[in-house]
């Protein structure tokens, strides 16, 4: 694993460890619900079923057809919101 | 839209029952359209029928309850439900994801849509195709996502949707729930009481049979005028006719009222309540001639004796004894009687009870003594009155946080509530016993906001009835459609005490925030006046409401004008 791959596992670890990664989770879920995001994507989703027809449509194929939206759709002030978060974060535990 | 709800993403939540009477409905309307083109159905559907590839008979009603897919029954053999339940304990339904061990035996990747085999101890990533990688290696054909539960077959390749497993992962989603309930509130910021997961309504059969009977269905569009009704003026009651204006708009009374959550157990025929909730009835009935609301103004002079009579009364008088009937004949949610003002949890103190906190400080030792009242309103003093009004210095906090301007010199909203948050000498003719000195000593006394209410009103004080005059003040206040109210606050107030002046204004706190929704008016004199009400529909449209007559507004004509009544409503609502 490169250094850089080693790192991110390691806050990944102590993210979870120190249950910071379930409450960034929950922060992200509100503010994407507040901000139209979910319902957006809730449409999008919608109309990929009604593209590919009820049928035959599978998860994979919403998975495949969602997630790029999905990414780019998010606002630019969520975004700002979790960067400092976990920035915040990582200066608390500086030892990483 | 057809009724059904357009909310069932959560295929967890949906019982086997509720998916048969939605796929029978949906067979009904598509037999009574068979004339149209072939559509796929779309509106209300869970994502479990997505997969039902194969299982989906059009045109025929069967059961269909989710029979998961063949592969399984290699799964479901010796003790299958204890595992799936242990699988689901340990590694799905739980906060504590052991970080250790829930990585990709391939790779160890934390995330990619981790996957574990249900035949052996194996995690894998869906996403870089680890997992099917074991799976066909192995020829163990099921797999469960870590994250939402479901079962992904690669024999079918799809998520399957078995009745058993699907009953298990429910169970255990809901004891998991539970558990944390107790152990959440810590973790969160503010304290989260959660009792039961939320679960998206469901129609249940005699809500889908009554939907079946009645097809009509009222769409709000953007610029229907649902909800708005004129009032006869039955003789000088434009100062009731003002505050149900102001109340019907209110969107969580509205609420409360609309979905019918008022249960009368009052025995008479007097029970306001009741009659508010008519009034909505009345409102949003669709109705366009005005309502006259005569049996209102019986029960408020039955009920509050000191408004009874065809005189002008005062508007602001009206809504304190309106808001103290209603509580009164309120239950609160635990069908205690409304009678203990402390405890009461009725859906007038939901909306409109605040806490103010007033702090006396004695100037030798200085001890503070609080005390915390409740409050449905705020009442502001003008510049102008006979109280002294100390004009403040332009900009300073609220202000430049409320973006008004002091270029006309106009006083504004926010002016009023520094002044009626400041600390107030409180005389030597005034000196308060000291609990520390033991002595009685000169004070300082400060109000500040302990507990902000949802709906925040505030009541200009233009009406002077001293011993020496009775007047209107006609002095112009400048208010914003957007407030926030964080500077008056008592928290905010500690924290100025510690030194840190500047407080660095945080731009996601959204708890303070409030947007104006009604505004009461009083043109005229004290003698002879007449009472009008701004009110907002669908978040930018304003109208006027004059007795009879609702004429559309803009935001402009709201604003200009002088402002007796400010009705503000949070812009972002917590879960207790």
């Amino acid at each position: 694993m490169s250094k850089d791959s080693q790192m991110r596992a390691a806050i990944n670890q102590k993210l979870i460890e120190t249950g910071e990664r379930e409450r960034l989770k929950e922060l992200l879920r509100a503010k994407l619900v507040e901000c139209g995001w979910k319902d957006q994507l809730k449409a999008h989703c919608k109309d990929v079923i009604k593209e590919k027809g009820l049928e035959h449509v599978t998860v994979e194929d919403l998975v495949t057809e969602v997630t790029p939206k999905g990414r780019a759709l998010v606002p630019d002030s969520v975004k700002k919101e979790l960067l400092h978060r976990i920035r915040a974060f990582l200066a608390q535990h500086a030892t990483l | 839209g057809c009724g059904l709800p357009d909310n069932c993403t959560n295929r967890d939540a949906a019982p086997a029952s509720w998916r048969r009477d939605l796929i029978a409905k949906k067979k009904e309307r598509k037999l009574a359209h068979a004339n149209h083109a072939q559509r796929p159905l779309l509106i209300g559907i869970c994502t479990g029928f997505i997969a039902q590839r194969g299982r989906y008979k059009p045109g025929a009603v069967t059961d269909m309850s989710p029979a998961g897919c063949p592969h399984v029954n290699g799964f479901k053999v010796d003790n299958w439900k204890q595992n799936l339940r242990v699988i689901y304990q340990c590694f799905v339904w739980t906060r504590k994801r052991k970080a250790k061990s829930c990585i990709c035996h391939m790779c160890g990747a934390h995330l990619n849509r981790l996957h574990s085999c249900l035949s052996c101890v194996f995690f894998a990533c869906f996403a870089k195709k680890h997992i099917h990688e074991h799976a066909k290696s192995k020829r163990h054909n099921l797999a469960i996502d870590l994250l939402y539960g479901g079962i992904y077959c690669f024999m079918c390749q799809d998520y399957i949707y078995d009745k058993d497993m699907e009953q298990i992962a429910k169970e255990e989603q809901r004891k998991a729930w539970k558990m944390q309930g107790m152990t959440r509130t810590h973790t969160q910021r503010h304290t989260h009481h959660v009792k039961a997961k939320y679960s998206t309504w469901e129609p249940t059969k005699r809500e889908l049979e009554l939907l079946r009977h009645n097809p009509k269905r009222r769409r709000i569009t953007s610029n229907c005028t649902i909800g708005l009704r004129g009032l006869i003026n039955l003789g000088n009651t434009c100062f009731m006719n003002c505050i149900v204006q102001a109340l019907t708009h209110t969107p969580l009374l509205r609420d409360f009222f609309l979905s019918d959550r008022h249960k009368c157990e009052m025995q008479s025929n007097s029970c306001l309540v009741c009659e508010m909730s008519q009034l909505f009835q009345e409102f949003y009935s669709g109705h366009r001639s005005p309502h006259i609301p005569f049996r209102l103004l019986h029960l408020v002079w039955t009920h509050a004796r000191h408004l009874a009579g065809y005189e002008q009364q005062d508007a602001h008088e009206f809504l304190i004894a309106a808001l103290d009937v209603l509580h009164r004949h309120c239950k609160d949610d635990n069908g205690k009687k409304a009678n203990n003002p402390n405890h009461c949890n009725c859906i007038i103190d939901q909306i409109f009870t605040g806490g103010l906190q007033s702090d006396v400080t004695c100037q030798v030792c200085h001890g503070v003594s609080t005390t915390i009242d409740p409050f449905w309103d705020i009442s502001l003093d003008l510049p102008g009155s006979s109280t002294p009004f100390w004009p403040l210095s332009p900009g300073g906090d609220g202000s430049a946080l409320n973006g008004e301007s002091h270029a006309t010199g106009a006083t504004t909203l926010t002016d009023c509530l520094r002044r009626f948050t400041r600390p107030e000498h409180l005389g030597s003719s005034a000196k308060i016993k000291c609990s520390g000195c033991h002595s009685y000593q000169e004070s300082t006394k400060q109000l500040t906001m302990k507990k902000l209410p949802i709906v925040a009103c505030f009541h200009v004080k233009r009406f002077e009835h001293s011993a020496k005059l009775r007047r209107k003040i006609t002095t112009y206040v400048s208010f914003p459609l957007e407030l926030d109210m964080t500077p008056f606050m008592a928290s905010s107030k500690e924290s100025r005490m510690n030194g840190q002046y500047q407080q660095a204004v945080d731009p996601f706190n959204n708890d303070n925030k409030y947007s104006l929704f009604a505004v009461v008016n009083h043109q005229g004199t004290l003698e002879s006046g007449h009472y009008t009400t701004f009110i907002r529909q669908h978040k930018d449209q304003w109208f006027k409401c004059d007795d009879a007559i609702i004429t559309k507004a803009s935001i402009q004509d709201v604003l200009d004008s002088e402002g007796y009544l400010l009705f503000y409503h949070k812009q972002f609502l917590e879960y207790e």
